[in-house]
């Protein structure tokens, strides 16, 4: 994906290897992707749900869409809440 | 080193000589000297110096195509400030020297390894994989964006 567009920087963190990094972003599982460091989903995604998360994730509106995607409102003290990846499949 | 097995090493060679088309420039941001000693508060790095073999093995697998570079983050702090690195070790695959967009924080074994195979001969031969959609999609993007992705070597 970072191949495909000049403004996107992929980073694979070895999720053992850095725990601070793990737990800011609560991770449980794996793949865990978080996008700008606050947008998440968990798991892989169809190439098209992948895109449509980052371009939600960067406030990007993606169509269907009349807003931008808000930041996810805090879920009890959550640092990173649930991610966008819930609001695809429910799309 | 222990890292790569030989046989793998021949692999990667004949894999490299048939894959890649292009130059790939590696950059391995490390903390050298600083494997036997772990201290608290990530001071120390326990795989700098295995995430520098093995970019050297993958370098040595196609030295007419992969170049690399060894930032020293304790000498060059400001380099990897405006590289954008604020964990060691970490790798870099880009195309040439300028800022590297792709990166594996963390030694990249198990799982890991084949992604930044991967990532290698993707840069090289200049092959995103994505769909024409997905192109136009994320040609609406206007601002640097950032895909982290958490994995694990199992």
């Amino acid at each position: 994906m970072a191949l495909a567009s000049p403004q996107i920087r992929a980073v694979c963190v070895e999720a053992n290897e850095f725990p601070y990094l793990s737990n800011k972003f609560r991770v449980r599982g794996v793949p865990h992707t978080v996008i700008n460091r606050k947008a998440a989903f968990v798991g892989a995604l169809p190439e098209v749900d992948f895109v449509t998360a980052v371009l939600e994730g960067a406030g990007v509106m993606v169509d269907g869409d009349a807003t931008p995607h808000p930041d996810p409102p805090p879920q009890g003290g959550r640092e990173i809440p649930r991610g966008p990846s819930t609001e695809i499949a429910a799309s | 080193m222990a890292v790569i097995p030989e046989q793998v090493r021949q692999q990667l060679r004949d894999r490299f000589e048939t894959v890649l088309t292009g130059p790939v420039h590696l950059t391995v941001y490390t903390r050298p000297g600083s494997s036997r000693l772990i201290l608290p508060a990530g001071v120390g790095c326990a795989t700098c110096e295995d995430a520098r073999q093995m970019a050297e093995l993958l370098r040595d697998a196609s030295p007419e195509k992969i170049t690399m570079e060894v930032v020293d983050v304790t000498r060059d702090e400001e380099r990897a400030l405006n590289d954008g690195v604020p964990d060691v070790p970490t790798i870099a695959v880009a195309s040439d020297s300028e800022s590297p967009r792709i990166r594996f924080q963390g030694l990249a074994t198990g799982t890991e390894f084949p992604a930044l195979i991967d990532a290698i001969e993707r840069v090289s031969r200049a092959e995103h994989g994505l769909s024409e959609e997905s192109v136009a999609a994320l040609a609406r993007l206007t601002e640097p964006t950032e895909v982290m992705v958490f994995a694990t070597p199992t």
